[in-house]
Order: structure tokens, then C-alpha cells, then sequence
């Protein structure tokens, strides 16, 4: 097998409709979509996540409370309302900023195209760690699947529908001020 | 000036009413003292009425005590409050959280009983217990409920105690429009296990004085007019009001979704009302969502503390949106205000140190305003009658001031 050259690019084939080189670029950059929402977040690097973002965002963090025997919306915004609440969020009191570091740890399960190939589904697995600052020891915080849509438009991926959907639903002992 | 470590341990010169020895809120004889004496003798709340809607739903609960409750909806629409456990060997009856059941047969033997709690079924009764022992010896032990105050189910596992409105006093009247204009709805649950003692949840809940930990308080109530001209209302069994006070939401970031201004049937919109009910439950309306905190002590520094959004019954679908999205915005697990206390409380409790930290908490602030902490020394005021200790002194180790 050559490892130099345009062989290794393979499949290239036609560009796609939404204007990606080939497949193979279509699935990296949904792919390197998804992973980058939780490095920004990680990285408290909130411009960085919201550049991520189409214009259309929205974001939920949905559960079934087996209590009520119903679904649970427990964070619902939209671009703006993402925007302004990662704005003020420094302005708070939060674990997250005085004792603990999140991560979150994403595994892709399935992505799946639309017909006209400008939306992406993207199912993935989510665990969220905390990490203490003094002494670092880490802690499982949280256990969900993200329900992601990308919108795929002039070569470019972008979030455009995240659900955050999750089985846990104690979520350590004060909550979380920043989302997943 | 700083202190001394002789100086650091010197109580301050205020009334004992004023602070509080911190092994009251760490100590395990303290605790299993007011288990006895407090939690199985007081009325608290442990789920609303629409967390069982139809006939044969049953909710499963826990009461302040500790005791593992089953919330039974009977074909009658009666709700019935039993022990969650098998009079058999005692295994529990319901694991699931909530579900429905004509019957409500134990998993290990097969013993049924019906929504009223009799024993409806012995499997091979008469093979093994012959004329010794039948059905009707071993129904389920109900305890003492009541469904009031906006449709919240009241439990009291001490059989010989008053009844709810005696317990109550006068204390949740200001509420009474709120409570009555309409039937409530549950929206919302959650719940954490927090390492602290369940008084610091309450105290904090009733303490105003704290508002200045939270950026959303002080951007819709602390700057508005009148806020400190409120004062609290002290009512019968430690229980404490104060004056609503009157938000705006003009400052608070637009999109943020707290901005909106719904309102609740039977109060006003910008009114912001809590009703701290002696010794875990506390009432907290800001339109348009009602929160209700309850609380399980599951030791003297172990707590589950629960929290309910209600909204109003036939809200539309974009009603009931709105207001679990001002609830949650606020007071879910992902809110901004709820883990902000979480943090203050949890704080509190590594400086005690398990009794060891802080020599006293201070509850000695004086003013006609919210930010008296009145609203404490009213708590541990009926604390220490039910208690028969002083909160300050609760082992009794300053003869001399205590004799003065
Ligand atoms: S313990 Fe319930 S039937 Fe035996
Ligand atoms: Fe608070």
C-alpha cells in the first residue's frame, strides 16, 4: 500500500452537494465538529464553541424522570440564548470555576446523511468528568448521549441541533452551572 | 485585627439565642435525637398530588424520618400514604420510583394488597399458617396524611399527632391565593445528595441575607425599591414569612431565559414570595413557576434534598414550556442560582469540620429588614423546645451563663 500521493485520499470521488472535496472530508469534518464542541467547552473557550454554532442553534439538555414517568427539558436556548449564557456564566459562582475541571469524553456512534446531503445526524455517547484542582482526584459526573444535527453547507460543518440527553440525572452534589 | 486561637474559641458576647454550636449540625447523637424527637413527630411534605393522577398510580417516597413511603391512588381517587414494605420479611413493595397497579403484589413471596392497604392475597395461606394467622392480621400500616396547601401530600408517621392546620398556623396564608386559584401540576424533579446537614439547606433557604451570593438576585430584587423595607413574620412551630419582595426583570440578560414576565392565577406577577416551614419544607413562588424543597436527612452530614417545579393545571403547551424554562433557568440542575447555594452550603460544611472547624455560627443580625437573621433564631428557637437542648450550649457546658 503507497502511503504518498493521492492514493491515500481515497475514496475521493465527486465532491459532495455540500460542497466538501470528497466523502471522506464531509465525514472528518462532522466528525472534528462534534469533538471540537467538547474541547471548547472544556477549554472554557465559550467564542470558540459558539463559532461552532449555525446562526439556527438549538440546545437542550432533555431527560426521563422515571419519578414522573415523563420527559424532562432542563436547559432549552437558541443561538442568542446560548450566547448570553455563556456570557454571564463567568459572572457566577460555580464549582466549575473555583474547584473542579470538566471534561468531557465523546465517543461517535452513528452519523447519518440527509438525501441532499446538507444535514448530518450524529448520535454519540457522553461521559463528563470532574477533575478536583486540589489534589486531582476525578470523578464521573454525568453519563448522556448527545442527538446532534450538522448542518453541512460550502464546504462547512456546523452545529446546528444539539440535544443532550441523559441518563443521569443527580449530577454531583451542587449541579452544573455550565452546560454539556 | 486577627485572632488568637484562645480568642478565635471565645463565644461572642451576644444572647445564646444568637449562634449556634456547630455539633448541632454534625454531631450523630444530636442528629439521631431529632430524628426521634423532630422528624418523626412533624408534618412534611413528600410529593404533590399529581405525581399519582389516576386511579391505582402510586408514587414512591421518603419521608423526612427516613421511612420508606408508598403514595397510593386508590380507584376511589383517595390518596393513601403507607410503608413502602412488606409485612411479610419486610422486603420493600414498590421498587420503581412511580408506576400503577391494581395490586401491589411483593416481588420475593407474592403477598397482595389492595390500594387501601388490606391483604388481598397469602400465597398457600391456609397450608402454612393453618387458623394461625390470616389476611386481615397483616395489612399494610398507613400513616397519617393529608393532601393540602396547593395539593401536596403531608405525611406524619406519628400517629398521635395534630392535625396539618394546627401545624401550620397561619404561616402559608399569604399564599392562599396562589395555592387556591387553580389546581397545581408537577413540571419538574430532581434531587442531590449533598454532604452537609439538612439545617444549612433550610437556613439558607430562609436566610435573605445570602441573595448577595447570587448574581440573578441581585440583578431583579436587591436594587429594587422597598427591598429592604420588608420585614419576616414569625409564625406558630418555627415556621417564617417575609414580605414578598418585588422583582424586575428589566436587568437580567435578555434570551436568558428569565426575562419573560408570566404570571401565576391568584398572585401577582412580580411578587416573589417564601414560605419556610419548620424543620424541611419550604415554599418558594416566583411566578411563573412554584418551587417546593423537601428534605431527607440521611445523617448529620448526609442530605437528599428535592426539588419540584409546579406549574398550574391545563397550562397550554407553550404555557408549560415558559414556565419550566424560567423554573429551570433559575432553580434545575443546570440553573444559575441553585448550584450557587449548593456550593455556599457544601463550603460551610468542610469549615465545620465535622464539629471541629468553626467554634459557632453566627445568627446574630438585628434590623428590621430581610437581612435579619431572625428568620434562624425563630428555627432554632422551636428547635430547642422540641429538642430540649440550647442550640448554642446543646451539651450543656457553660453552667454559668446558661444558669444566669
Ligand atoms: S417479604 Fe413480601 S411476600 Fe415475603
Ligand atoms: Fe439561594
Amino acid at each position: 500500500m503507497t502511503t504518498t500521493g493521492t492514493a491515500t485520499r481515497e475514496p475521493r470521488g465527486e465532491p459532495t452537494g455540500s460542497g466538501f472535496e470528497s466523502l471522506a472530508e464531509r465525514e472528518k469534518a462532522v466528525r472534528e465538529l462534534v469533538a471540537r464542541t467538547c474541547l471548547t467547552m472544556d477549554a472554557y473557550d465559550f467564542a470558540g464553541y459558539l463559532d461552532l454554532c449555525h446562526p439556527d442553534f438549538r440546545y437542550t439538555i432533555t431527560t426521563y424522570s422515571p419519578e414522573l414517568r415523563k420527559d424532562i427539558t432542563w436547559l432549552d436556548h437558541d443561538f442568542a440564548g446560548m450566547e448570553t449564557l455563556l456570557e454571564v456564566l463567568p459572572l457566577h459562582a460555580s464549582d466549575h470555576f473555583l474547584r473542579l475541571v470538566m471534561s468531557r469524553h465523546l465517543g461517535v456512534y452513528t452519523v447519518a446523511y440527509s438525501e441532499n446531503d446538507t444535514r448530518a445526524a450524529v448520535v454519540s455517547g457522553l461521559q463528563v468528568f470532574n477533575t478536583a484542582r486540589d489534589g486531582g482526584v476525578t470523578e464521573l459526573l454525568a453519563v448522556a448521549k448527545y442527538h446532534d444535527v450538522v448542518a453541512l453547507e460550502g464546504g462547512e460543518a456546523k452545529l446546528l441541533v444539539r440535544e443532550v440527553r441523559l441518563d443521569t440525572r443527580m449530577l454531583g452534589e451542587t449541579g452544573s452551572l455550565i452546560p454539556f | 485585627m486577627a485572632r488568637t486561637g484562645t480568642q478565635w474559641r471565645t463565644r461572642p458576647n451576644l444572647p445564646l439565642t444568637h449562634y449556634v454550636d456547630p455539633r448541632v449540625y454534625t454531631d450523630r447523637s444530636i442528629f439521631e435525637e431529632e430524628r426521634e424527637k423532630i422528624l418523626e413527630k412533624t408534618w412534611a411534605i413528600v410529593c404533590h398530588e399529581s405525581e399519582a393522577p389516576n386511579a391505582y398510580d402510586f408514587r414512591r417516597c421518603q419521608h423526612m424520618s427516613g421511612k420508606e413511603l408508598l403514595v397510593v391512588r386508590g380507584k376511589d381517587m383517595k390518596i393513601r400514604v403507607f410503608y413502602n414494605q412488606c409485612p411479610h420479611r419486610g422486603n420493600v413493595l414498590a421498587y420503581e420510583p412511580s408506576g400503577n397497579a391494581r395490586r401491589i403484589t411483593c416481588i420475593f413471596h407474592l403477598w397482595s394488597f389492595d390500594t387501601k392497604g388490606n391483604c388481598v392475597e397469602i400465597t398457600r395461606e391456609k397450608e402454612g399458617f393453618q387458623d394461625r394467622l390470616s389476611r386481615k392480621d397483616v395489612g399494610l400500616r398507613e400513616v397519617r396524611s393529608e393532601t393540602d396547601m396547593g395539593g401536596f401530600v403531608w405525611v406524619n408517621v406519628d400517629d398521635d399527632c395534630g392535625p396539618l392546620d394546627a401545624f401550620l398556623g397561619d404561616s402559608t396564608e399569604f399564599l392562599r391565593g396562589e395555592l387556591t386559584a387553580a389546581p397545581l401540576e408537577i413540571m419538574c424533579y430532581h434531587k442531590a445528595i449533598v454532604p452537609t446537614n439538612y439545617k444549612l439547606w433550610h437556613d439558607t433557604n430562609r436566610d435573605l441575607y445570602h441573595e448577595f451570593l447570587h448574581r440573578q438576585n441581585r440583578l431583579i430584587a436587591m436594587g429594587q425599591p422597598g427591598y429592604l423595607d420588608r420585614r419576616y413574620h414569625l409564625h406558630v412551630h418555627g415556621h417564617v414569612t417575609a414580605d414578598p419582595s418585588v422583582n424586575s426583570y428589566e436587568n437580567i440578560e435578555k434570551g436568558s431565559g428569565v426575562e419573560r414576565r408570566m404570571g401565576w392565577p391568584g398572585g401577582e406577577s412580580a411578587l416573589h414570595k417564601l414560605c419556610n416551614l419548620f424543620p424541611t419544607v419550604t415554599y418558594n413562588m416566583r411566578p411563573p413557576a412554584l418551587r417546593i424543597d423537601t428534605m431527607v436527612p440521611l445523617g448529620p452530614e448526609e442530605t437528599i434534598v428535592e426539588f419540584r417545579g409546579l406549574g398550574v393545571k391545563g397550562d397550554s403547551p407553550e404555557e408549560r414550556r415558559e414556565r419550566l424554562r424560567d423554573y429551570n433557568s433559575f432553580w434545575g440542575p443546570f440553573g444559575r442560582n441553585l448550584p450557587e447555594d449548593f456550593i455556599a452550603i457544601v463550603g460551610q460544611s468542610i469549615g465545620l469540620n465535622h464539629g471541629r472547624g468553626s467554634p459557632y455560627i453566627l445568627h446574630g443580625r438585628e434590623e428590621e429588614t430581610p437581612h435579619s437573621e431572625v428568620c434562624i433564631r425563630h428555627y432554632f428557637a422551636e428547635w430547642s423546645r422540641m429538642m430540649g437542648r440550647t442550640a448554642a450550649d446543646p451539651f450543656g457546658e457553660l453552667p454559668a451563663v446558661a444558669a444566669e
